[in-house]
């Protein structure tokens, strides 16, 4: 029994480094119409610029924030200079989708000879263990659930509250109608791919620092579960990323507590089938695509 | 056939100068031309209704005015600037308001994010007042504000469409089949009451109607559009004068069942 507390606890920090990468994810796809499949590689990407900001000595948290800007202003290149001008020559979302997994296979290959194969790791104490029962968890794990809680809550605040993220379902909603609003649609999806950028590379700094090494073929496996967490909750939809992330947390984790570890993706994918057939919309049907909570 | 020539674009009998003018446009999809040579004009204070069968290429023109398609010809006139083929939102900008027929709304958001979005242009300070204000207009949007608005009934819903175009007071206002689907008590008096009322405090407003007799009862000037082409345009009592009126929609081998009353009947 024990086992599976335990397995809970790591659950929590699964899910909060899936929503991070997940909600990330899937408002590109909400907002933007882009199904980003180079998604994972700038994840990893992230994660290897913060590497080496840590080999020099550098703080990993301070690495973090490097890894997120890398992110953030990777992505909205990528979608200007990559993504943009083929959605704007009518390329159908089939194309994009394939002209997303071309710029993910060049990024893995772009990034081998600079990093290599082998695995890597921060240099980080992961600091002292804490104890609430028989969860057993490190300080950096505490600290990386508290990133996803408070960045949860912010975006919650940015698509509530806010000017630009009101514009930003709105675009979502109906691009025409926004235009004709005087809404600047290009300015705010640049916004999109900044702050959807940013939230890939946290995500993927903090992927590498919840896991003892990473490698470059981490990129297709968070892949995997960023797309089953999107896809349960309902491709497009913010918060049912977040629902997503934490029933794809929570299950992986348990099962590798039941079954084992190496299964992980495997379960993630196993879901990701299932949900296609039985309920193919996801949880939060689409109609309510970027629908205020409740 | 055509009664007025096109090309005299002077304001004759006694219109108000062109606030918004549209010459000789052509335009449409893919490359294909849709509407061919068509002028158009609007100033302020006047209700100009543009009927016609459907697949005249009403629609169409009213998108090129907005900026959503692309004028291969022909050029528009916003006041004296030329405006052709500018971007929608520097034309909401600049006072040109566009409800569309269908998707005239933003649907996950709550009525009061729509009426914001109408005011995006605007400081927050102002939307405030703007929210007010338009909730005097139509007063049964004010309770409901925090209602998505994809729950809102076929009336409440093009009140809300119209409302969200007034939050940045445009000086012109382009109305696509504003009475599509709504009853025909509601129709009358969405165009008696409310068209009128703001070409009344001085909008331009440019409007396409499939209920065509109850357009021309509300409007300073027609224009009859066929097959992408202005077959006839005129005072609504000279229009309907003519003995050919009907004839001439058609003579286009197209019926024209919004003239017909039983259709104004029907639910």
């Amino acid at each position: 029994m024990d086992l599976f507390v335990a397995a809970f606890g790591f659950g929590l920090v699964s899910m909060s480094v899936i929503a991070i990468a997940a909600v990330g994810f899937t408002m590109q796809f909400g907002i933007t119409n882009m199904i980003n499949l180079a998604y994972g590689e700038v994840m990893i990407s992230a994660a290897y610029v913060a590497y080496y900001v840590n080999k020099a000595g550098i703080s990993i948290w301070l690495g973090m924030v490097v890894g997120a800007l890398f992110g953030s202003v990777f992505s909205f290149l990528l979608n200007r200079f990559v993504y943009a001008p083929f959605m704007r020559k009518g390329t159908a979302n089939l194309g994009m989708v394939i002209v997303s997994l071309a710029v993910s296979l060049m990024m893995a290959n772009l990034l081998l000879p600079i990093v290599g194969y082998y695995s890597v790791s921060y240099q980080e104490d992961a600091g002292s263990l804490i104890r609430l029962g028989s969860i057993v968890l490190t300080r950096d794990q505490l600290i990386i659930i508290g990133v996803a809680v408070v960045l949860m809550l912010g975006i919650h605040a940015l698509l509530t509250y806010t000017r630009l993220g009101k514009a930003m379902r709105a675009t979502a909603a109906n691009p025409t109608l926004a235009r004709n609003c005087g809404i600047p649609t290009q300015r705010v999806i640049d916004s999109v791919w900044l702050i959807t950028g940013a939230m890939c590379g946290l995500a993927g700094v903090v992927a590498a620092l919840n896991s003892d090494s990473f490698a470059i073929a981490n990129g297709a496996a968070f892949l995997i579960t960023i797309l089953a967490a999107a896809v349960l909750g309902g491709a497009g939809q913010p918060y049912g990323a977040m629902i997503g992330a934490v029933l794809i947390g929570l299950i992986t984790e348990l099962s590798a507590a039941a079954w084992s570890p190496q299964y992980k993706e495997v379960v993630a994918f196993a879901i990701l089938v299932l949900v296609m057939v039985l309920r193919p919309q996801g949880l939060l049907a689409k109609r309510g695509a970027l629908a205020a909570a409740g | 056939m055509t009664l007025i020539s096109l090309d005299s674009q002077q304001q004759v009998d006694g219109r108000p100068a062109a606030s918004l003018r549209a010459e000789h446009i052509t335009s449409g999809y893919g490359g294909v031309p849709v509407i061919r040579d068509v002028s158009i004009s609007v100033g302020p204070s006047e209700i100009v209704a543009i009927i016609g069968p459907n697949g005249a290429g009403k629609s169409t023109l009213l998108k090129s005015l907005v900026g959503i398609l692309r004028v291969t010809g022909g050029r528009i006139l916003l006041g004296a600037d030329d405006v052709t083929n500018h971007p929608p939102e520097e034309l909401a900008r600049r006072g040109v308001g566009y409800v569309p027929q269908v998707n005239d709304i933003f649907e996950p958001l709550t009525v009061l994010e729509n009426l914001e979005m109408g005011g995006y242009l605007l400081t927050g300070a102002q939307v405030r007042t703007r929210v007010a204000e338009v909730g005097d207009v139509f007063p049964q949007l004010p309770p409901m504000l925090k209602r998505r608005a994809d729950k809102l009934s076929g009336g409440e819903r093009k009140m809300l469409a119209i409302a969200r175009v007034l939050m940045l007071d445009p000086k012109v206002l382009i109305l696509d089949e504003p009475t599509a689907n709504l009853s025909p008590k509601l129709a009358d008096s969405l165009l008696t009451e409310h068209v009128k009322r703001l070409a009344g405090v001085g909008k331009a407003v440019l409007l396409v109607e499939q209920r065509a007799r109850a357009a021309l009862k509300i409007a300073d000037w027609t224009s009859v559009l066929v097959s992408g082409a202005t077959r006839l345009e005129g005072r609504p009592d000279e229009l309907l004068k003519r003995q050919d009126f009907e004839e001439l929609f058609l003579g286009a081998g197209t019926t024209l069942p919004a003239v017909d009353e039983e259709d104004d009947d029907k639910r």
